[in-house]
């Protein structure tokens, strides 16, 4: 495609040099052979249950989320780079959700950023002052990332708060494993299935109590949720309950679970509800979700929350504009990775271009995700930019703009066609924090547009997966 | 454990074995078709009776469609209103499996999760038009598997024991409707030819899968009493209203031993349990004025307060107003 890379071909069609052995077993799978994979691993997926619940359907609401058997290839130094970068990064959004959360030293010095920052519901000022148990505010992070014309890996967005996925991607690899063992060896690929088991580790070594006796739960709003399959998946590897709201309750500030052996105290929640819902005394009185006095329990330090509450000012498309500003306030050093330049509509002289260069910008609404309340530019019509328009100038701090990125591309079997074709891809990593700071999955999420010409990857607008063989170091 | 989840595995194991329940009397009563020398009505009317749905199937096909095969086959399989129809049953086996798939075992999900789907999908409703008797045939042995996978497959602890007992009591509804049933009507009919007899009570058997223990125990001497007493009594069967009570007080003990702390629940539910039990003895029928019909009517409705009081204690459900009376259904005339 005009302006963007593949990842596995050079621009003169022949596979890089990394992967040319590798493509060459593939490449020698005649198209009958790839059909029948594909609808193998589609079916293992369904007959698991290996599915995400669409909202808008009534009956059959769950689907699997495609899966293309071709993997996508990292290298083993474009992996260490990346790797240090997201390290990086991570350190530096904690000390800033430390920060914004404690003293605010940031402010003194950069007091511009003050308005533009606090100013959004994702920052919870009555959080301000609270020192989460085991000091760690990222226990789970899942980075967007994806790579321009030039190569180049660009940080696209930070998910600090419930980021989903990554049974994906050990699900994946388990089909990797019964379709392509023969590629999968030969490609010495790192592994990605202790995944579980860290995270088990992480969310133990936070726990205001002692580790080895501490009770770790996963809340979840309940069957009904896109990401459940996901819930009860990590449940399921780590050994742990998974527990609804009305599960749990507080007494004393202290948290415990109903058993029918009675209550049982409870010291970590991984929680996949979203702030707003958490705690119905603390925030929507209307939620059936949470758990009352949780917000109290967690204030008094007396029960780990992962992720920490109030994490979204950090992870907002807004703020996520000064991140390498960030990085070099906390960290003294240089940004590692790179990251796409970002216009902020709050500001006036960047509003001005925005409003200027719609037809070649793409707007993001800073609170929605999943690839909702997006313009964009260059595919609009002028009657959607116009919208656009009379929005950012109503509600100037809800978005932000950047240029499009020529997402690079990735060879995707096509099942309408049967024939191998490039479609754009990103690659979401997963990095786990705890108090000897962050460790990053070798592997994540590499979500791929499936259809022909789309930029969009989210599952909910048709996006699929890829397996994400990270290699090992040359020997 | 959690409560919630015990409940969902207490349904999950309830669902399934009425599943697995319904499919068998289906299955049998099409095969009792082909050889009995019988009206429609003494065929299937009593299939929609056995299952509570009597009222539901004629007002919705009428009462004069009451005995068409057909009709009651896809009402007792497909019909979305009917609760007890396979449809509604597997799928809500497979919702209770999906809410609680962090602890039933891979195995087992992947069963009900297939099971589910097939019928959903085209090859399930194939099967149904072109092969009757392997549809049938197809449920009953996924859920047969899915029922052994637990058993080989999970912790035994207390998540296995809610499957379980809920397998069991439901056991109990099914056995003792089955009998309560066909007694009526087989005793209720003139007294005719003594095979056709012979082969309605072997057809019981057959839908309560005790055709070959019963022969096993009886030497091949079939009488009504005996199918009745065997049903009701036989500890060694395992679909025998004995057997299953009995290993749902098992269970019971398993859930509250009698060492635990006394405020944990389950006192109440075990001190219910144990006079049903007693009950249950071939002496019970040896007064005169003693019924088979009395006697299934009291383990039904024993049964169901016995569910009640797990769902209060073990659940914490409110108990229901009005007690549910859950008695068996015997036919008109």
């Amino acid at each position: 495609m005009p302006g963007s890379i593949d990842e596995l071909m050079g621009p003169d069609g022949v596979a890089r040099q990394d992967f040319q052995k590798l493509l060459a077993v593939l490449g020698a799978r005649p198209p009958e052979d790839f059909a029948r994979m594909q609808a193998l691993a589609e079916r293992a997926l369904l007959n698991q249950g290996v599915t995400f619940s669409v909202y808008s359907d009534q009956r059959g609401t769950e689907r699997i989320f495609p899966f293309c058997l071709i993997p996508r290839l990292v290298s083993a130094s474009d992996w260490a780079h990346m790797e240090r970068g997201l390290e990086q990064r991570i350190r530096a959004l904690g000390l800033f959700l430390d920060d914004v959360y404690g003293p605010q030293r940031l402010f003194a010095e950069r007091p511009e950023l003050r308005e533009l920052i606090l100013n959004t519901p994702l920052y919870l000022p009555r959080l301000r002052g609270v020192r989460p148990a085991g000091r760690v505010r990222i226990h789970i992070a899942g980075i967007d990332l994806i790579r321009d014309g030039r190569g180049t890996y660009q940080v696209l967005e930070d998910n600090l708060r419930t980021p989903s996925g990554v049974s994906y991607v050990m699900e994946g690899r388990i089909l990797s494993k019964r379709v392509v063992p023969d590629v999968l060896e030969m490609a010495r690929v790192r592994r990605v299935d202790h995944y579980p088991a860290r995270l088990a580790e992480t969310l133990r070594a936070v726990s205001p109590e002692d580790p080895e006796h501490s009770t770790v739960v996963i809340l979840t709003p309940g069957p009904y949720n896109s990401a459940y399959f996901e819930h009860s998946f990590l449940a399921r590897t780590m050994g742990v309950p998974l527990v609804h709201g009305e599960d749990l309750f507080v007494d004393d500030d202290r948290v415990f679970l109903r058993t029918t052996r009675g209550p049982r105290r409870v010291h970590v929640i991984y929680r996949r509800i979203d702030d707003a819902f958490l705690d119905p005394e603390a925030f929507r009185p209307d939620s059936m979700l949470g758990v009352r006095g949780l917000l109290r329990a967690w204030a008094a330090g007396n029960v780990t929350l992962a992720n920490a509450p109030g994490n979204g000012v950090a992870d907002d498309k807004a703020t996520y504009a000064f991140v390498p500003d960030f990085i070099r306030f906390y960290l003294g050093e240089q940004p590692i990775l790179e990251q796409v330049p970002t216009y902020v509509c709050a500001r006036e002289e960047d509003r001005r271009y925005v409003l200027e260069h719609l037809n070649e910008l793409v707007v993001k609404t800073v609170d929605e995700a999943g690839g909702y309340g997006m313009l964009m530019g260059p595919q609009s019509t002028a009657e959607e930019r116009e919208d656009f328009r009379q929005r950012i100038l109503a509600h100037p701090r809800r978005y932000i703009a950047q240029p499009r990125v020529e997402l690079s591309t990735c060879p995707t079997w096509d099942a309408a066609t049967r024939k191998v074709v490039p479609r754009r891809v990103d690659l979401r990593p997963y990095i786990l924090t705890g108090p000897q700071g962050p460790w990053v999955l070798p592997g994540g999420l590499s979500r791929v547009a499936l259809r022909a010409g789309s930029y969009v990857v989210n599952s909910s607008q048709g996006g699929g997966s890829k397996d994400t063989w990270v290699q090992k170091e040359a020997v | 454990m959690i409560a919630r989840i015990a409940e969902n595995c207490f349904w999950l194991g309830r669902y399934l074995e009425r599943a697995e329940s319904t499919a068998r009397v289906l299955q049998m009563t099409g095969q009792l078709a082909l050889d009995a020398e019988l009206g429609a009505e003494q065929l299937w009317t009593p299939v929609v009776v056995v299952f509570g749905e009597h009222p539901a199937f004629t007002a919705r096909y009428g009462a004069e469609r009451e005995a068409d095969a057909e009709d009651v086959q896809r009402f007792m399989t497909w019909e979305e209103s009917n609760t007890s129809s396979l449809f509604n049953t597997l799928s809500a086996a497979r919702e209770a499996a999906r809410t609680i798939r962090e602890v039933v075992s891979k195995e087992c999900w992947e069963v009900t999760n297939e099971l589910y789907l097939w019928l959903l999908g085209d090859a399930g409703r194939e099967e149904f038009e072109h092969s009757r008797y392997g549809f049938f045939q197809h449920i009953r042995r996924m859920v047969q598997l899915c029922l052994g996978l637990f058993r080989s497959t999970m912790l035994h602890d207390t998540p296995l024991d809610f499957i379980w007992l809920g397998v069991m009591l439901e056991r109990v509804g099914q056995t003792a409707r089955l009998l309560d049933v066909h007694h009526h009507v087989f005793s209720g009919m003139r007294p005719g030819h003594p095979v056709v007899e012979t082969a309605l009570w072997l057809s019981l058997l057959r839908a309560c899968s005790g055709f070959e223990p019963f022969m096993k125990t009886h030497s091949g001497r079939v009488t009504g009493d005996a199918v009745a007493s065997f049903l009701l009594f036989e500890s060694r069967f395992p679909r025998s209203v004995h057997y299953c009570l009995d290993s749902a007080y098992r269970y019971l003990v398993r859930l509250c031993p009698p060492d635990a702390e006394p405020q944990l629940p389950g006192r109440r539910t075990l001190a219910l349990s144990l006079p049903l039990l007693a009950e249950l003895r071939p002496q019970a029928l040896a007064s005169p004025d003693a019924t088979v019909h009395a006697l299934l009517t009291r383990m039904v409705e024993g049964t169901a307060d016995l569910c009640a009081l797990i769902s209060e204690e073990y659940f914490g459900r409110k108990p229901p107003e009005a007690p549910v009376a859950l008695g068996t259904q015997v036919m008109a005339g």
